[in-house]
């Protein structure tokens, strides 16, 4: 049996922090419940949590929060701002979301695993009953959404 | 002037360790950049280092590897290795000091964190 603490706090908690410490942006829970990113702003990124659940957790956010976010913590201009800068900040936001995620998940001290980010490459999964969404958006109202799923990581929101 | 090797394979993460650096005073020090583990070690081979900062999830070599080769190498065995890392909690920081990690932190690192886990280092 797993020993846990609330998943929906320990996410919020978990984007929070990220946000703030890597960014340098407040994030808050968007006023639209219902809001969907357009797909042709969307960008996101996913990892695998491995032990002691398996699932998955993706980030998606608009291509402009990105844009902003690079240039922000790259110091650069926009023109300046290369793809493989936007790809690789994302990916190591996801990281760092998930580690902090996971530690505020678990009590007592337990183990854990995650994987490599990668980036998604089409629409984003559908979502079903076995996912988790947190639908964010930073101080200036870009989107920023957490997508967990599996349904043993998922179990743990209900426990 | 101290040479540092950065293993991270997310240039992000390396930029962020390297502000950290210039903010508590190693801003003028040799920063060698590695994108996993087997990179990281074949640097400090390579040259002399006086710090190894490494992350854990990283491809073709991951930091707890990389900690395991440094330490079992008698040409490298009195590296300083610091861990930064997403992926750590008290029970693999136990291990990985077990293993001879002078550190383990735990990302996002800030300068008042970094500058507390280098203080030994600092001094010299």
């Amino acid at each position: 049996m797993i020993e846990h603490n609330p998943l929906y706090q320990a996410m919020i908690s978990a984007a929070s922090k990220t946000m703030e410490e890597m960014a340098f942006m407040e994030v808050m829970e968007h006023f639209d419940r219902s809001y969907e990113i357009p797909t042709e702003e969307l960008v996101w990124t996913s990892l695998l949590i491995n032990d002691p659940v398996q699932g998955e957790i993706r980030l998606a956010m608009s291509k402009t929060l990105l844009s902003g976010l690079t240039c922000n913590i790259f110091a650069l201009d926009e023109e300046d701002v290369t793809q493989l800068q936007r790809d690789d900040i994302i990916n190591e936001l996801l990281n760092t979301i998930a580690g902090l995620f996971m530690t505020n998940l678990l009590k007592d001290n337990q183990e854990y695993r995650i994987g490599l980010p990668e980036l998604g490459m089409d629409e984003l999964p559908e979502v079903d009953s076995d996912t988790i969404v947190w639908k964010l958006m930073t101080d200036d109202e870009n989107p920023l959404q957490i997508f967990v799923s599996g349904a043993s990581l998922v179990a743990l929101n209900e426990k | 002037m101290k040479r540092i090797i950065i293993a991270d394979d997310s240039t992000t993460a390396r930029m962020f360790i390297k502000r950290c650096l210039q903010i508590i005073g190693l801003g003028d020090a040799e920063i060698i950049e590695a994108e996993h583990g087997k990179e990281a070690l074949a640097a400090a081979k390579a040259q002399p280092a006086d710090l190894l900062l490494t992350d854990l999830n990283m491809p073709v070599m991951d930091g707890e590897t990389l900690v395991k080769w440094v330490k079992a190498s008698p040409k490298l065995g009195d590296l300083p290795v610091v861990v930064i890392t997403s992926a750590g909690n008290p029970a693999k920081e136990a291990q990985l000091l077990e293993l001879g990690a002078h550190r383990v932190l735990n990302k996002p690192v800030s300068p008042p964190v970094m500058m507390e886990a280098l203080a030994d280092f600092l001094d010299e």
